[in-house]
């Protein structure tokens, strides 16, 4: 499977494209589409919402072929269509509101919170899809951003207008919550030793 | 917040053991109906758009110019008499100033513009005319020595309205003498 930052598409395919020709616009689409909408479904985890940012991505894509210089790989300029229209869903006032309430939710240390499931006890198999989905969306999108896609801090501030230590911060939150996943066997430990304090 | 940099380099490599690409959603006929549907919604709102704008406009347009029509056509008595006194036109002005020395200063000041012999006398206008003014002569002298003499308000006020009417009866007729005059 190719991440969507190493797809390439060849230059006469993308001219065919860019001239309208149907059949190339179609090899494409096919070409980009499983790795955009993949990286899309990480960042966001509702899937109506992400089909229609999907959507967005891919008549961007088209609309934009002909300003594509050839610099950077194609998926590379592909996958920064894609992370801005993620994040700009994100930065909407109606959206701004959600993720104010799941960060009020956050500063109260709650990790019992309604997204996330009770952590499976430590025999059975950890699904990391889950636990990604299980993170506020803005932890979500930098644990992803800053540790799958390679941007720095400085990068991901920028797409959000925040600054470097807000970036770090949500990479701390989501790994610690992330950590709870995928080594459940604290959790038990704690209500082992609650218990052994109950019995002693 | 402390984690262990090997929890971190694991939770990053599990991150990143997730597959980089899933079935799209739906394949590149049903992407080209789904553009065009939004192409056309958005003509759509496009077109409805500028047409909520074409008629907010207009509206707009008719209220101001209703409010310019009503204000140009309402009648403003104070203004029109004002202007009328002031330069003199020949229209009579009686009634619109407010106190009893208003109407009386509109009224003389009309008169005084006027020549001081027409051009044809009559015997029985000029007997009438001569008449009114020996009357106001005669209380313009009241009004000094009952002013001198600090009268009662409301008596300096009847005087002066009976001057005002004798003023005014003496200005319809010269108004009157002038038309005989303007009709030759």
């Amino acid at each position: 499977m190719t991440k969507l930052v190493e797809i390439e598409i060849p230059e006469d395919l993308l001219r065919r494209a860019c001239a309208g020709d149907v059949a190339a616009q179609a090899a494409v689409y096919t070409a980009t589409a499983p790795a955009a909408f993949a990286l899309i479904r990480r960042l966001i985890a509702n899937r109506a919402m992400a089909e229609d940012l999907f959507q967005d991505t891919m008549m961007t894509m088209f609309q934009c072929l002909p300003e594509f210089r050839g610099e950077a790989p194609f998926g590379a300029w592909l996958r920064q269509i894609a992370v801005s229209k993620c994040l700009m869903y994100l930065r909407s006032p109606w959206h701004r509101a959600r993720l104010h309430l799941e960060s009020n939710d956050d500063a109260e240390g709650t990790y019992g919170s309604s997204t996330l499931v009770t952590p499976a006890p430590v025999a059975e198999c950890f699904d990391v899809t889950k636990a990604l989905a299980s993170l506020p969306p803005t932890a979500r999108v930098v644990v992803w951003l800053y540790e799958v896609e390679g941007y720095t801090h400085g990068e991901i501030a920028g797409f959000f207008g925040r600054s470097v230590s807000f970036s770090k911060s949500q990479l701390a939150r989501a790994h610690l919550r992330l950590r709870e996943w995928f080594e459940p066997s604290r959790g038990e430990e704690t209500c082992t030793s609650i218990q052994s304090n109950g019995r002693t | 917040m402390y984690i262990d940099p090997e929890q971190r380099q694991n939770i990053a490599r599990r991150l990143r053991s997730l597959p980089q690409e899933t079935r799209q959603p739906y394949d590149w006929i049903e992407f080209r109906r789904r553009a065009r549907e939004r192409a056309n919604a958005s003509s759509r709102r496009g077109v409805n758009g500028k047409k909520y704008a074409t008629l907010a406009a207009a509206l707009v347009v008719a209220v101001m110019g209703v409010a310019a029509w009503i204000r140009l056509t309402r009648p403003d008595m104070s203004l029109s008499a004002q202007s009328d006194a002031t330069s003199g036109s020949g229209a009579v002005v009686i009634g619109p100033p407010d106190t009893v020395e208003a109407r009386a200063e509109v009224a003389e000041r009309w008169l005084a513009s006027l020549p001081d012999e027409p051009i044809v006398v009559r015997v029985g206008t000029r007997a009438t005319i001569a008449g009114l003014e020996d009357r106001i002569a005669q209380l313009d002298d009241f009004l000094s020595m009952a002013r001198a003499e600090g009268a009662q308000p409301a008596k300096l006020t009847a005087i002066e309205e009976q001057r005002t009417r004798l003023v005014n009866s003496l200005v319809q007729v010269r108004y009157a003498e002038t038309l005989v005059s303007a009709s030759r």
